[in-house]
Order: structure tokens, then sequence, then C-alpha cells
């Protein structure tokens, strides 16, 4: 992305690389419904309970795109959501991150056709994929703390090899 | 929520991090499959891809292939052969790449 010698674009994804630093204790997050069936939504609201508390994590919801550093991004970005979810995208201030929740997404569940696009990597940029159908709050709250920097990723290590072949 | 703060103050607890020991109760949250290479024969593979509900396994050459993103760990495919396929107990998945959820199973079993 940078140019060597560009004194500019050097401060500038130093001062991006800063700011992502700083996200992992302040954060804010919108959530947007892509034609999800609300499982996703009933998860990510429990975040906000008091065995989650997400507010101690210092990530907090907020209903503006304007106030919002992270998107999640539910369901299987139906055709019709699209110029919504690009305006929201837009609306964002830089720099920005995007976070896929649950199987639709990620194109699990449908395929794409005339009413859905299927996967949401095809529309924006996405930062952190969440699997799962729904993932659990502690999945959630996981991925949250993956996109940005304070947990590492566990899953890329992982073989989904049991018995007695595990170490091949 | 303020007495709590004290309270968590005063005694040093930090809550300000990712629970470092899981609760009991996740270990029955629904979770991707993981495969006994030795067990899976191809016959038995196609059958699996067939009845995956969410297209998330696939057959290349000796190898099943699985799509973490895809699987919505229905758990169709345990019912199916119960002792080459488990439940995987990893349900924190979330990853930074789409080419980190796929995984290949080396097909081993039976049937040359």
């Amino acid at each position: 992305m940078t140019v060597p010698g560009h004194e500019e674009d050097r401060l500038a994804a130093r001062l991006a690389g800063d700011i992502h630093g700083l996200f992992g204790r302040s954060l804010h997050i919108r959530t947007i419904d892509t034609g999800s069936c609300a499982v996703c939504e009933s998860e990510i609201r429990l975040l906000l309970a008091p065995h989650y508390d997400l507010h101690r994590l210092g990530l907090f919801f907020t209903p503006a795109p304007r106030h919002a550093d992270l998107l999640m991004v539910t369901g299987p970005v139906v055709r019709v959501m699209e110029l919504p979810l690009a305006k929201t995208y837009a609306a964002m201030p830089e720099p920005k991150l995007v976070v896929a929740v649950g199987a639709c997404p990620l194109g699990g569940v449908f395929d794409e056709d005339e009413i859905v696009r299927g996967r949401l990597d095809q529309v924006l940029p996405v930062d952190v994929f969440i699997p799962g159908c729904p993932p659990s709050p502690l999945a959630l709250l996981q991925g949250l703390l993956v996109a940005v920097g304070r947990l590492a990723e566990k899953v890329g290590a992982l073989s989904f090899v049991a018995g007695e072949e595990t170490s091949k | 929520m303020a007495l709590w703060f004290f309270r968590g103050l005063g005694r040093q607890v930090v809550t300000t991090r990712y629970p470092s020991v899981l609760d009991p109760w996740t270990a029955a949250l629904p979770t991707p499959p993981s495969f006994v290479p030795s067990r899976l024969t191809t016959e038995l593979v196609h059958r699996l891809v067939e009845s995956c509900p969410s297209g998330a396994l696939r057959q290349e050459d000796r190898e099943l292939v699985l799509d973490v993103g895809a699987c919505t760990a229905c758990g169709t495919c345990q019912r199916i052969a119960p002792d080459a396929i488990t439940a995987s107990g990893v349900f924190e998945l979330a990853a930074t790449s789409c080419a980190h959820l796929v995984k290949r199973v080396p097909i081993r079993g039976g049937d040359k």
C-alpha cells in the first residue's frame, strides 16, 4: 500500500496503525442485517447481557455508522440491501473494520442468485470471518477481539482431523 | 454497577479480558465436525457430500474438503457416520482470511 520514499504515505500508514491499536480499548460497533433470520442478531444482542458484558472490554454498539469503527454484517447479502450496505460502509470514518457474522455471509446457506449475493467478501473487504449458525456470543466476542488484535486467530492452525492420525 | 467495580478493584480482579477458562456449558455448543481419515472411504465421502445441507463438504481426488465457514454444525454428517466423524469441540472459529477456513482431510479408508 505504501510507496517507499513518500513521507505522507508512510505517516498515514503509521497513523492508521496507531488508531488500529487504540481500537483495542475503545471500539464502536454498527450492525447491519442483510436478510438474516435474526438469530445472529439475537446472539449479538446477548453480548450486552451481564454474562458477557461487552462494555467491560471497551466495545460499544452505536446506532450511527458515522460513529462506528467496525461493521458487523449478518445475513446472505440480499441484493436489495446492497445499496444500504454500501452507504453504511461509505459513511463510516477511516480506518474501519468489517466483520462477517454467521454462515450466511460466508456463503454457507444461500448460493448466489438473482435475490442474494451469497458472499460478503464479493461486496466489501472483510477483515474477520466468524463462522457458526449462529455463532455463540463467546465466538462473536473472540471474533471481535481478533479484529482489534487483542486475541490471535485459532482456526487457521486447526486441521479438523480426529483420532489416531491427528499428528499427520 | 459501581459497587461491583470497586469490589473488583479491591480484589484486583481483572475483568477486561477474554475469559481465560471457558465455562463448562461451552462443551455443549454445536461445533463443526472433525474426521478420522482412516475410516473415510470414497463411497462414504460421496454420501456425506450429497447429504450436507449447507454445501460445506466437497470431494477433490483423495481429499475431503471442509469449508468451516459454510458449515452450520447441524450434525447431519455425524449422524451418518458416527464412528468416522465426531464434533471437533472448537467454537472459537474467527478467521482473518477465508482461506484459513478451508480444511483438507485425506481419505485413507478402504476401497481403492
